[in-house]
């Protein structure tokens, strides 16, 4: 797993993704005295997935705070310190506990700067576990990037790596707008070289990790490494494979995507949301309708989650979401023109 | 005076074209520059652009009718100019210079009894094409009915465009520059088989020895189709593509040795250590002298079409020109000047070549290629030491019109290497002379 954007003049250290968002957190309560940590079982346990491990010693259950077990009451919390001045990050154990959590997600956090003309802001980030391969099953193993990419007035982003996990994060605080960041369980071991100190990562870019010109691959959170995987392998039958990290969901960012598929005429999205209705169908949508058009010299192909539940068992599991050979599969018969 | 519609002249040697279909109705406004009506002659199918702007009057000739090259087909009006009587006078006068090669092209100008023709377009059996297919045939002037498609269920594709592309500027002269497939994954011909490895290399089977082709500066190796056609069906080729030429991958080279470097290792992959015929032309020639030097005992007979590294000489200008240009219009004068005869270059081949080099990052890798092997406009690589060393029978072929690369840098062989020097022919001997180089090649394998 290499797929990393290059620091090359700022001072770097290798960690995990996971640890990567905790220096995120650490560097935003120490600089930063309106920012605080909430979510369940995140202080003395360290959280679900053990993001915030020991953030509670250092900065104490003030700024570290466990919440009740009820994400609707948690959320609801959030979004009222947010509105009044705070900037709380509000840790979900799995991203699919934020279906109890809607209303104050997408009726309050995501309407009430509009609603109130500008008078006020939610600066609320929500961070969600969120993906399949853990055996966590149907009810904690799924990807809602398109739920909440539907919904006007909250951002969306996806960090693949652990520099842009804590550069989206970082970013997320400094937005006026409830941000909900989705971190792929698959990813929290994953290690990379991460920038030391305070930076941004913007919100809303897109990047091209592997240049290429045969076709484009938009993927997204783990589906980059598989995708990054395949067209490795492609390349060794001289297959040229693009590949994009999209990073962010909402907003979508068109213009890479776009000159990437102008360039290469042939698109492939890759998500683990289940395939119909989702990322993928945004993104064959914005290329249909813009100048790439033209460019096209194939049928735009998706690769998403099965119209399935995700299940227990783990074939069955793997089965369910794009594998690096599921897309090498169908980025090599795109290349060739079989499809 | 209404402006003048006629049947253009496409191809070096049409007399007549026929009348496909009207894309603008008589008495409709058309914009200059607009497709006005298609053509068919006997190698394409094209799309003719209104030479003015104004009101269609006077439609001469009808779907179907085969019109002699020069006479007028219509005439536009300028909004608001009165329409005359068919202006006859001129249109006979045209008639009768035009080269009647054809009777029939004599067409009645009796407007009355025209019938409008408008642009139906067909929607039943209409072809599949891609986006992108349909947009370089429409910018190209190709009917997509005259395409053949090579994708799933006929569906007409880039390569098909620009195969047509190629085919149709072909009997004229192949482009230097051909537009195969820049940046795509193109399906290769039946019987070419692409071999893997860092850079592009196909392969056609046959019997003996095979041939190894290395392309020049610029080209890649569908340049070589005139000459495959004309070498024996039967003789195994192998065509390499060079770095950041074709579809081999873009690479940042630091100077020839860096390349010939590329090129051995590539050329061990692909001969496995077997017995070869070697032909290249322009770099592609010092290049093919550069592995000849290095693994002797592979090389059967050399072939040198114009090699480059004989002399300082060479015609930068033509070369940043090529590498740099951007528009079919500005690449033209430059591919002119590879060839004997510059009125070969038609727009059309210069868009067909431009096509090929349509990604910016290849043209930009091959400006850097050309920083970095001739410097200040010098070949600032030198293979006359090499030359020396060969031991293989080896022949060298150079155009005597080369406007690249002076003819008299082969004066630096050795008296065993035979010269052919062509005459009518400029740096691509391949394309400009595809039969001659084929019997001479043919001989040299043989002997």
């Amino acid at each position: 797993m290499n797929a990393q954007t290059q620091f090359p003049d700022a001072q770097t250290r290798e960690m995990s993704y996971a640890e990567a968002i905790r220096d995120a957190m650490a560097i935003a309560l120490e600089r930063d005295p309106t920012v605080i940590l909430m979510g369940e079982d995140i202080g003395v346990y360290g959280g679900a997935f053990q993001v915030t491990g020991d953030l509670i010693d250092r900065f104490g259950p003030d700024r570290v705070m466990d919440t009740p077990i009820s994400e609707l009451g948690g959320a609801g919390v959030a979004v009222g310190a947010a509105l009044t001045g705070l900037k709380p990050i509000f840790e979900f154990q799995f991203s699919d506990f934020a279906a109890l959590a809607m209303e104050q997600i997408v009726n309050q956090a995501a309407k009430l700067r509009y609603m109130l003309g500008g008078e006020a802001a939610v600066p609320v980030v929500f961070r969600m576990p969120a993906g399949s391969g853990t055996g966590a099953a149907a009810q904690h193993s799924q990807s809602f990037e398109a739920w909440f990419g539907h919904v006007p007035g909250l951002k969306v982003v996806q960090p693949a790596n652990p520099a842009d996990a804590k550069g989206l994060l970082l970013a997320a605080l400094e937005d006026p707008d409830p941000v909900i960041i989705f971190e792929h369980k698959l990813l929290y071991k994953m290690k990379g070289q991460v920038p030391e100190g305070y930076y941004t990562t913007p919100i809303g870019k897109a990047v091209v990790l592997r240049p290429g010109k045969d076709l484009t691959i938009v993927a997204s959170a783990i589906m980059v490494h598989r995708a990054l995987e395949a067209a490795a392998k492609l390349a060794k039958e001289g297959i040229d494979v693009e590949v994009i990290d999209l990073r962010c969901v909402r907003p979508i960012d068109r213009e890479t995507i776009i000159a990437s598929v102008k360039k290469t005429g042939k698109l492939l999205c890759v998500y683990e949301g289940v395939r119909t209705l989702g990322v993928g169908a945004e993104i064959s949508a914005l290329i249909a309708e813009s100048e790439a058009f033209d460019y096209l010299d194939a049928p735009i192909q998706r690769l998403g989650g099965a119209e399935a539940p995700i299940p227990y068992n783990p074939d069955l599991e793997r089965a369910a979401v794009p594998q690096a050979a599921d897309i090498e599969t169908t980025a090599r018969r795109l290349a060739k023109g079989e499809v | 005076m209404p402006t003048e519609v006629i049947m253009p002249k496409v191809d070096m040697d049409m007399a007549t074209g026929k009348l496909a279909v009207w894309h603008v109705a008589e008495g409709d406004l058309v914009k200059k520059g607009a497709a006005l009506f298609d053509i068919e002659t006997d190698k394409a199918a094209m799309e003719v652009e209104a030479p003015a702007t104004g009101r269609l009057h006077h439609v001469l000739a009808a779907p179907g009718d085969t019109v002699a090259v020069g006479s007028p087909v219509a005439f536009i009006y300028a909004e608001g100019e009165a329409v005359a009587a068919a202006p006859l006078a001129t249109a006979a006068a045209t008639a009768a210079t035009a080269p009647a090669a054809e009777p029939t092209a004599a067409i009645v100008p009796d407007p009355a009894a025209q019938p409008v023709a408008t642009s139906a377009a067909q929607t039943d059996d209409a072809p599949r094409a891609t986006p992108v297919a349909r947009r370089l045939a429409r910018e190209a002037g190709l009917a997509l009915t005259a395409l053949a498609g090579t994708g799933p269920k006929g569906r007409i594709q880039r390569i098909d465009v620009e195969a047509e592309l190629t085919r149709k500027a072909a009997p004229a002269l192949t482009p230097p520059i051909q537009p195969a497939a820049p940046a795509q994954p193109a399906m290769p011909a039946p019987d070419w088989v692409p071999q893997p490895g860092d850079l592009h290399v196909t392969t056609r089977k046959g019997t003996g020895t095979p041939l190894v082709l290395i392309h020049g500066f610029a080209a890649d190796s569908t340049g070589w189709f005139a000459l495959e056609r004309a070498l024996p069906a039967d003789l195994p080729l192998i065509r390499i593509d060079l770095p950041s030429h074709g579809r081999s991958p873009l690479r940042r080279l630091s100077g020839f040795a860096d390349l010939a470097k590329a090129l051995v290792q590539c050329f061990d992959r692909v001969t496995q250590g077997g017995p070869v015929h070697l032909l290249g032309h322009s770099l592609g020639g010092a290049l093919a002298l550069a592995i000849a030097d290095i693994r002797p005992r592979q090389i059967r007979t050399l072939s040198l079409l114009a090699p480059a590294g004989l002399g300082p000489e060479i015609d930068g200008a033509a070369l940043n020109g090529i590498a740099r240009a951007t528009t079919a219009d500005s690449l033209a004068p430059w591919l002119k000047r590879l060839t004997a005869r510059p009125d070969g270059i038609s727009h059309d081949f210069a868009k067909a070549a431009m096509l090929a080099r349509i990604d910016p990052d290849l043209r930009a890798a091959q400006q850097e290629l050309a920083q970095v092997l001739f410097p200040d406009g010098v070949q600032a690589f030198d293979l006359t030491a090499a030359l020396d060393r060969i031991s293989a029978p080896t022949l060298m072929l150079w155009g005597r019109d080369d406007r690249i690369l002076p003819w008299k840098q082969a004066l630096a062989a050795p008296g065993e290497v035979g010269l052919h020097l062509l005459r009518g022919v400029g740096h691509v001997p391949h394309i400009e002379d595809p039969d001659s180089v084929a019997a001479l090649i043919g001989r040299h394998t043989r002997a």
